[in-house]
């Protein structure tokens, strides 16, 4: 009642009625989901999956869809998706796609194979547009449902960025377009299972597509994205205004749960690990046995627990996430788990300098749950006679002394993958790395190492899972046996949905894809499998 | 006229400074927009497609002269380049989309705060020693704590606990930006409680300005003589006193018409306002040089315009200051 009040003056103060009349579609009985992909005050049109960060969320998965979908939580699980199958020849130099008959663009189109080699082309002619620098020479339509894309080096081990994360884009549209890579395209016409339907700069829509081709779905008919910043976002779901969110929350029992565990859930899977990073040029840390005396001294249950929240969970020794990545852990260390052990950490420092046992921890202020953990890192390594003195700077600070390598601790994530191959590549790959001063995209710690690069080389010079299993092994070999890092714990992917309206959410029982909205194509993946809730 | 044109001559001088600033400013932050733009992305992007980012963000290695000059090349035929955080908005139409919310907000709370503050100004120096006397220590009182206490307070009362007034947006999620009274309404009531704070936290300036003046003001032989005609007392008040106090807070009023531009950041991230002031913070924290030179420029020309139209005023208004430059 007092919200009308307010409204009335509202109303009132701005001098007319409103004509009203309520907005959106009504064609069948099952609700709007309202979902929060990411922070912003208000969107740009733009609807170029091929652009990274401007883009609005959805568009790729809703709207554009890839040829495979790769669950990142059952590394090796590869969905068939708009193509059925795919045949590499040429070791590891071409790759030819069978495609799904009888898919159409949002528009009537026929889906066929020169969209395929359209997108792959375009990838080729723009670099700025290829994100994971796919070395493309040609891409070629074999017949309407055979499309075969060369590349000028062996590219097995990219198979998920080729199928996984280049959405096809219609040709017929496309090659209209002077620029792709300043094309807002806000019109978007994809082949997937929702349109674009309503745009304003605080709110869009995608509403079904009545001619997907999974027949019945998807069975939720309109997606509601508003705009959200973050903070507006904890009260949006302190009042239940957002069904679906991926976004941290300080005290997730009382804002979202609030006391009903069955309507309010969260999923929080590991999308990542967040080391301790040792600058290898440091003399001192470069010695193994210093980081194997640090990495006993570390208290992670504590971490996890205190600065962590109970978000997330220690991360295995090998840094390979689990659950699901049994398959790439050695054997031997199946079971491993770190534990505090202060004696031996001790007895491993006998022979270092005390005096040299002093080091600079530096965060990025605006991560409070890392500055916490330094926090309690800096008190577990005063127990072993290191002394720690913890730095926070600014976030633009911190990327830029990590990246060029003006650093002696820190702490930083990287991004898990398909396969816990692309994130052991990321940490520790000899390509990646840079001589202090130059900023590095990866290898951060510096870490050098020929048996390391030896076994990366081989994944992908390969095809065959086992091999590449075998290959990533060692690297977790490598992880626990020498800590070129000190893995922390998992950073977890957010999740909270309700179950009020639709049921059939991602679980840690039946995790068939990343719970987090905005995560794609996964969070296409996670709409297909809702379904209406039974009152 | 030499007098306008002196101060023209020395506007265009502070221009040129703030735009050469606006140049330089952003560029002195460490890092990188790239490098940011992929530790913010957590290696969803290739490094070896790092070059290519940059060169499409237009992100040159050239000296910082031929930047310079390569900048004001640009400017001087109105291109503001594209925003790197929207890429590839061009960073006029951010501008476009996000300056009418601010000027909106924070131009119609600045004008009834100076509205209501010289109103009040006017009455309390009237009726001293009534009750009005304790609206001073009162709006002091806000306009002495932060702002963006006073604002959560108020979001925290009124929007959280109360439910009576949105907490963010500039517009409600069901209705479609328009000519429409739905949507006109919607506006309003999302504005209101961010323009509450803003009058609450700024009219103790205004109060405080026009009661000092207008108490010296009333001392004066002409107010008594329209005493002493028997006029009526709102007569004396506003067309005697109040009449001459308000020049000074004409020109503070001109003068801050530049800041509403600048907006007030606070205000709109603490009610997520999608104004000039959100946009700015979003640029600083993707190092988006082109959206920051952009915004930056447009508050500083606005600023500058403001102060020659208070100048303006002056010379208008009080015959003295022209009779002085000739």
């Amino acid at each position: 009642m007092k919200r009308c009040l307010a409204l009335l003056l509202a109303l009132a103060l701005a001098g007319c009625s409103s004509s009203g009349g309520p907005t959106g579609k009504n064609s069948t009985s099952a609700p709007p989901l309202v979902i929060h992909a990411v922070d912003a005050g208000t969107f740009q049109e733009d609807f170029n999956p091929y652009h990274l960060e401007g883009v609005n969320f959805g568009t790729s998965g809703m709207i554009y869809e890839t040829l495979m979908y790769f669950n990142k939580l059952k590394p090796g699980e590869i969905v068939p998706w708009l193509a059925l199958k795919y045949e590499w020849s040429d070791k590891g130099k071409s790759l030819t796609f069978t495609l799904r008959p009888g898919v159409k663009w949002s528009d009537g189109q026929p889906f066929t194979a020169d969209d395929v080699a359209f997108t792959f082309q375009m990838l080729k002619d723009h670099a700025q547009l290829n994100t994971s620098a796919l070395e493309i020479k040609d891409a070629r339509a074999l017949a309407p449902d055979k499309v075969r894309v060369d590349f000028r080096t062996t590219s097995y081990a990219k198979l998920y960025n080729i199928a996984g994360g280049s959405p096809i884009v219609p040709k017929h549209l496309w090659d209209k377009q002077q620029d792709p890579a300043t094309f807002t395209n806000a019109k978007p016409v994809g082949t997937g299972p929702y349109k674009l339907s309503k745009f304003s700069a605080q709110l869009y829509e995608m509403e079904k597509n009545p001619s997907y081709w999974q027949p019945g779905k998807p069975e939720v008919p309109l997606l509601r994205f508003p705009a959200y910043t973050a903070n507006a976002l904890q009260t949006a779901l302190q009042q239940g205004e957002v069904d679906w969110a991926g976004a941290f929350v300080p005290d997730i029992q009382k804002i979202f749960v609030q006391g009903k565990p069955e309507q309010n859930k969260f999923f929080f899977p590991p999308a990542g690990l967040v080391s301790l990073l040792p600058n290898l040029t440091n003399p001192v840390l470069a010695r193994p046995e210093v980081r194997q005396a640090m990495s006993l001294a570390i208290d992670r249950d504590k971490i996890v627990k205190v600065a962590e929240r109970g978000y997330t969970k220690v991360a295995h020794p090998t840094g390979v996430p689990m659950p699901g990545g049994e398959a790439y852990v050695p054997p031997e260390y199946k079971d491993a788990a770190f534990k505090v052990d202060v004696a031996r950490a001790r007895e491993l420092l006998k022979g270092v300098n005390p005096a040299e046992l002093k080091f600079t921890l530096l965060v990025p202020s605006p991560f409070t749950d890392w500055v916490n953990a330094a926090q309690l890192i800096r008190e577990d390594l005063a127990k072993v006679g290191i002394t720690v003195e913890t730095r926070g700077v600014a976030f633009q600070d911190w990327v830029s002394k990590v990246g060029k390598g003006d650093y002696e601790l820190s702490i930083r994530g990287a991004e898990g993958g398909p396969t816990p191959y692309f994130q052991l590549r990321f940490m520790l790959f000899g390509g990646l790395f840079k001589p202090v001063g130059e900023a590095a995209s990866g290898n951060y710690e510096r870490w050098k190492d020929a048996a390391t690069d030896r076994l990366i080389e081989e994944y992908a010079a390969t095809d065959d899972l086992a091999e590449q299993q075998r290959a990533t092994q060692g690297l977790g070999r490598i992880m626990v046996e020498k800590l070129p890092q000190l893995p922390l714990f998992y950073s977890p992917g957010w999740a909270q949905f309700r179950t009020t309206k639709y049921v059939g959410w991602p679980s840690e029982q039946d995790p068939y894809a990343m719970p987090s909205p905005y995560t794609s194509p996964d969070a296409a993946v996670v709409l297909l499998h809702l379904k209406p809730a039974v009152k | 006229m030499r007098f306008l044109a002196r101060r023209l001559g020395f506007y265009l001088l502070t221009a040129w400074a703030a735009v050469t600033l606006n140049f330089l400013i952003p560029r002195l932050m460490p890092g990188d927009p790239v490098e940011l733009l992929v530790a913010r992305m957590k290696g969803n992007v290739d490094p070896a497609a790092i070059d290519a980012m940059r060169r499409a963000f237009g992100i040159s290695d050239a000296s910082l002269w031929q930047q310079y000059l390569d900048y004001l090349g640009n400017l001087a035929q109105g291109e503001l380049g594209r925003s790197i955080t929207f890429f590839p908005a061009e960073v006029s139409t951010v501008i476009a989309g996000s300056l009418p919310w601010t000027v909106g907000l924070v131009g119609v709370a600045t004008l009834i705060s100076y509205l209501m503050g010289t109103s009040l100004g006017v009455l309390m120096a009237w009726k001293r020693g009534t009750w009005l006397d304790g609206v001073l220590p009162a709006a002091t009182f806000m306009h002495a704590v932060p702002y963006f206490w006073v604002a959560l307070a108020l979001v925290f009362v009124f929007g959280v606990t109360l439910q009576w007034f949105p907490v963010s947006r500039a517009y409600g999620l069901d209705v479609m930006p328009g000519l429409t009274g739905e949507f006109a309404g919607s506006v309003v009531y999302h504005a209101a409680l961010p323009a509450v704070t803003i009058v609450a936290a700024s009219m103790a300036d205004r109060i405080l300005g026009m009661r000092n003046v207008m108490v010296t003001t009333l001392g004066e032989d002409y107010v008594v003589m329209a005493e002493a005609k028997g006029l009526t007392s709102r007569r004396v008040m506003w067309a005697y006193a109040a009449r001459n106090a308000i020049l000074p807070n004409i020109t503070s009023f001109a003068l801050s018409l530049g800041f509403v531009v600048g907006g007030s950041v606070l205000t709109e991230i603490v009610f997520s306002y999608p104004g000039i002031g959100s946009m700015l913070l979003k640029g600083v924290e993707n190092e988006d040089f082109p959206l920051m030179q952009g915004i930056f420029l447009v508050i500083s020309l606005a600023v500058l315009v403001a102060n020659f139209l208070a100048d303006l005023a002056y010379v208008v208004l009080d015959p003295r200051t022209r009779q002085e430059s000739e």
